[in-house]
């Protein structure tokens, strides 16, 4: 074994020594037996030609020697990548074409991936987040996952067999108070044994305790994330113990989270974690809630014990489901609890299809088409250049070099393009998810665009590299080993076959499919941004400003509020430059949104059918004037639907034709299912207008006076004469006046608004993506099909000089040589409309005003591209009918 | 040319140990030793010796060192070493024992009764 590897060092290191010895002695050896030849009357010439022969194959049996000393795979390698670095750096102009194909597919790749690692891949911040779920729930149909505070304590306690530990929280808008500066907060209460789930260490001082959080008032401690210490406290380090308020309320900061700490979404942070059993005193929320199991309370995930599979855990939720039912038969009626893995995309959400993991995968593989695009296209030029060294590797090939390691050396180069491309495809996608990153989502939530580079986006990057390099570089690796040694050696370079011509025919006219379903996917997506954004929202946003504020954040209690909000509105509409103000408690296509299920009289409720429900918002009488939403039917509410009056709503069109078909619906009544104490009249029909996303299709809706569903959390809407930016400064001064220290956010004009990510903002990445790989694949398209038209031109030199020679035209050899073009373009422009009408069923969800075949997208997109086709066609061509006959018949 | 026989896999390096074994040569030599107490019988394409000798160098059975040759030449010379011998004779012993085997089975005549 020593001796073996002494030998294998020695060899490694004295390389050069080795190859020059072994030369040396089959020289010795051939030049003794030619004299030894000699001898028999041969002439020394001859007797030098039989020593070879009798020889044999020198080549193959010097790779036998170097095998012998397995040299071999480490040492050839070494050589083959050495020998390519030297290929590479001696045609500076294929490499860098090449490499940066390569950095654009695999960056475009890089930088989506970047976004799927983030949104679907990247675990939470847990301690083995394999083992974290959370719970979900299903009754008569409809689908939650807030559970009641009294069912999440039945299901702690029944499930301590399969989980470790089972923790509720409930997220929350809160003021944090610091040293009288008051700002809002994303928060979660959570209950004590949170921290103990998730196994994660505190930054500073300590996370709640598992005894904390079970009695309002009796835990005033808050732990606060890493961004508010060093943002709201400049990273004091003495934090712990100091007294701050949330929401008017002495708390005292117990501990610091880690930076980074990602609980609950990947995408947001939660600012401050609380004990559960202050979430009583959050707004709108009923005070007995922690034993009311009709109350609506936080959302449960659990950790499973080591070995426990979610199967198992299932089971023993099937059976606690059961027993809750009898627990509470009138509230828990039909309730089945689910179980499921938590990943970053957050809890359970109560679609079945999520739309984000959906937009990913689109983007994911367009990214992947731009991806092969570029493989096609170095695999193109690697055929070109496989043409030009075919002499090169016959020789090779006749000196007795193995196929199979004239094929490693070929593959050897294109992977070092790989390579390199990976690295500048990493550089560029970087930047790119870096650009991604920094887009103003105009969000009030701390909503975190986090692409940063993980392992495994570099691992995604370099096995795609591995795979554009070998794909790449296989065919015309195997095609340029197979040369056929005669034909090569006595026909030169015109013995280029008609096979690989027609391979990258082939490859291109793929390059132009694929180019056109990418255009085709980025026209379908602009022309819905387009549609979306002079679509008829159903109300007039133009000259709207809009400021959220929260009088519960400093502490207000209701009465105060109500008495803020009524002397606000008054001063704000004697402003000048006003038309109309009015509070409400959602805005359009905002981040909150709210929806209930209903009772509508009668029409009783039957078992097993989904319940009817509507979204909602809670508006002051002048909303329907501010919003220029029109009144079709019936009355708007006035100052006289107060606090106890008889409780009011006003409709839309669709909620009247779906629960009220064939009947005037005014003078109507429902009520709410959770408030079946209220029946609610309806006093007007207002048209419809889009309420929670530009992409919705009108759906049941109604307005109630927010005097009559006090809520303090409400964004104030002016509608200024002129620009909303002229009356902003006056609004915000009126606020302080009001209450100095009231946080305002969210200050922002109704157009602004509407660009965030319930309204333009998703369609403007959506078409500037698409866009722009789009763009990529037309680029390398188009470089494909000029690259093998003028390839083909250049080798048809000598025939198009002798067409010359004889007679032809200039126009008929620009026609020969446009022709091939033209047919690559159209039967690429063909199979791409083909894939491009299969594909876009995929996107149709995303689509506005169009359908996933629309005609003029198709159209247009498959002119532009013939258009670029014929161009990139007409230039080699122009040049090869340029040619001058003597010259090219002198070309060889 | 009808009377030389086809080398039996594996026999080539028991070959190139015995030749080596009668005195230090270089590879030209060794083609010729074996031609030579093989009184030519036996045939190998002449480069399928070195992948031999560097494999059976590789096993430690063999040294080489340059020398010079009878006609002033530079060139390596194998030569034996101690393991090379033992291996020799361990392959002799075999092929010894296997070719008398053989020889057994080849002479068997039908047996009557």
């Amino acid at each position: 074994m020593f001796t073996r590897l002494r030998s294998y060092f020695q060899a490694m290191r004295q390389r050069a020594k080795f190859e020059r010895e072994m030369d040396d002695e089959v020289r010795e050896h051939i030049e003794a037996r030619a004299a030894d030849l000699i001898g028999t009357g041969l002439t020394r010439a001859q007797a030098l030609r039989k020593a070879r022969i009798e020889f044999g194959g020198i080549e193959s049996y010097q790779d036998e020697c170097r095998e012998s000393r397995q040299l071999h795979l480490v040492e050839n390698t070494v050589q083959d990548v050495r020998g390519g670095l030297r290929l590479l750096r001696k045609s500076p102009g294929f490499t860098a074409l090449a490499v940066l194909t390569l950095a654009i597919g695999i960056g475009a790749n890089t930088a989506i991936f970047s976004i799927v690692d983030w949104i679907v891949l990247r675990p939470l911040s847990f301690n083995h987040p394999e083992q974290v779920s959370s719970l979900s729930y299903r009754q008569k149909g409809h689908y939650g996952n807030g559970f009641s505070y009294p069912n999440y304590d039945d299901i702690r306690d029944q499930t301590a067999g399969v989980f470790s530990d089972v923790a509720s929280y409930d997220l929350g808008q809160d003021g944090l108070t610091v040293d009288g500066k008051t700002a809002p907060i994303f928060t979660a209460y959570v209950s004590g044994n949170f921290f103990r789930l998730t196994g994660i260490n505190p930054f500073l001082g300590r996370f709640l305790l598992p005894q904390e959080g079970k009695v309002t008032g009796a835990d005033p401690v808050i732990v606060i994330s890493y961004n508010v210490w060093r943002n709201r406290f400049a990273s004091d380090p003495s934090v712990i113990g100091k007294h701050v308020s949330v929401n008017g309320r002495d708390v005292i900061v117990v501990g610091v989270a880690p930076k980074d700490f990602r609980t609950i979404f990947a995408a947001l942070e939660t600012e401050a974690f609380l004990p559960m059993a202050m979430v009583t005193l959050e707004p709108n929320r009923a005070p007995d809630m922690m034993t009311n199991r009709q109350a609506e309370g936080g959302l449960i995930i659990a950790r499973l014990r080591d070995g426990v599979s979610l199967a198992q855990a299932q089971a023993v939720l099937n059976v606690v489901s059961t027993r809750l039912v009898q627990a509470a038969p009138d509230v828990n009626d039909g309730v089945h609890v689910y179980v499921t893995h938590l990943g970053p995309q957050g809890p359970a959400s109560n679609s079945s299809q999520n739309p984000i993991k959906t937009f990913a995968a689109i983007f994911l593989s367009l990214a992947f088409l731009v991806l092969v695009l570029a493989c096609l296209n170095v695999a193109n030029m690697l055929l070109v250049r496989g043409a030009a060294r075919q002499r090169e590797m016959a020789v090779r090939a006749a000196l007795g070099a193995a196929r199979g390691r004239l094929v490693r050396q070929l593959l050897v180069e294109s992977m070092l393009l790989a390579v390199l491309g990976c690295l500048g495809g990493i550089l560029l996608g970087a930047w790119a998810s870096y650009a991604m990153g920094s887009i103003n989502l105009r969000s009030s939530i701390p909503i975190f665009l986090d692409f940063h580079f993980d392992w495994r986006v570099f691992t995604y990057a370099f096995a795609m590299a591995l795979a554009t390099g070998f794909l790449a570089g296989i065919v015309p690796a195997l095609r340029a080993s197979r040369a056929n040694v005669s034909e090569m050696l006595h026909q030169g370079d015109r013995a280029a076959s008609g096979g690989r011509q027609r391979l990258r025919s082939a490859l291109v006219a793929a390059q132009v499919a694929g180019s056109l379903v990418l255009l085709v996917i980025a026209g379908l997506f602009i022309r819905s941004l387009g549609n979306v954004r002079f679509s008829d929202l159903g109300f007039e946003g133009q000259h709207v400003l809009n400021l959220t504020m929260d009088p519960h954040e400093i502490g207000y209690s209701e009465v105060q509020g109500r008495e803020f909000y009524r002397q606000l509105l008054e001063r704000v509409q004697a402003l000048p430059g006003i038309g109309s103000a009015s509070i409400a408690a959602t805005v359009p296509m905002g981040e909150i949104q709210l929806g209930d299920p209903i009772a509508v009289e009668g029409r009783p409720a039957e078992s097993g059918q989904t319940k009817p429900s509507a979204g909602y918002n809670f508006v002051s009488p002048a909303y329907f004037d501010v919003m220029h939403i029109p009144l079709l039917r019936g009355r708007k509410f006035s100052d006289r639907d107060e606090q106890n009056s008889e409780r009011v709503a006003i409709i839309n069109e669709s909620m009247a034709q779906t629960y009220w078909p064939n009947v005037d619906a005014i003078g109507r009544h429902f009520s709410l299912l959770e408030d079946p104490k209220h029946l609610i009249e309806i006093v007007g029909v207002v048209k419809n207008s889009k309420t929670g996303s530009i992409a919705e299709a009108p759906s049941p809706y109604y307005y109630a006076p927010i005097a009559q569903h006090y809520t303090p959390l409400t964004t104030l809407q002016v509608r200024a004469l002129a620009s909303p930016e002229s009356i902003t400064q006056e609004t915000i001064q009126t606020i302080e006046s009001l209450a100095p220290t009231m946080p305002v956010y969210n200050v922002q004009s109704m157009s602004g608004s509407l660009r965030g990510l319930n309204g333009f903002l998703l369609y403007e990445i959506g078409a500037g993506l698409t866009a722009g790989l789009g763009i990529l694949g037309l680029v390398l398209a188009t470089t494909g099909v000029y690259g093998v038209v003028s390839y083909a031109a250049a080798q048809r030199t000598r025939e198009i000089g002798i067409r010359m020679a004889l007679g032809a035209r200039p126009a008929q050899v620009l026609n020969m040589v446009c022709r091939q073009g033209f047919t690559l373009i159209g039967m690429g422009v063909l199979v791409g409309l083909a894939a491009a009408l299969a594909l876009g069923r995929a996107v149709r969800s995303f689509l506005i005003g169009i359908g996933p075949n629309d005609p003029l997208t198709f159209v247009a997109v498959s002119a532009i591209l013939l258009a670029i086709g014929v161009a990139a066609c007409y230039v080699p061509a122009l040049r090869a009918a340029k040619v001058d006959p003597v010259i090219a018949l002198r070309h060889e | 040319m009808s009377e030389q026989a086809q080398l039996l896999p594996g026999t080539l390096d028991l070959l190139i140990l015995k030749a080596v074994s009668l005195g230090p040569l270089h590879g030209y030599g060794v083609l010729l030793r074996i031609e030579q107490i093989t009184h030519g019988a036996l045939l190998a394409e002449q480069g399928a010796l070195y992948p031999a000798l560097y494999r059976l160098e590789h096993q430690g059975l063999l040294e080489a060192e340059w020398g010079t040759s009878e006609n002033n030449r530079r060139a390596k010379f194998y030569k034996l070493t101690a393991s090379g011998r033992k291996r020799l004779r361990e392959e002799m012993e075999s092929w010894n024992r296997l070719a008398v085997a053989i020889g057994f089975a080849l002479r068997a005549k039908p047996q009557e009764g």
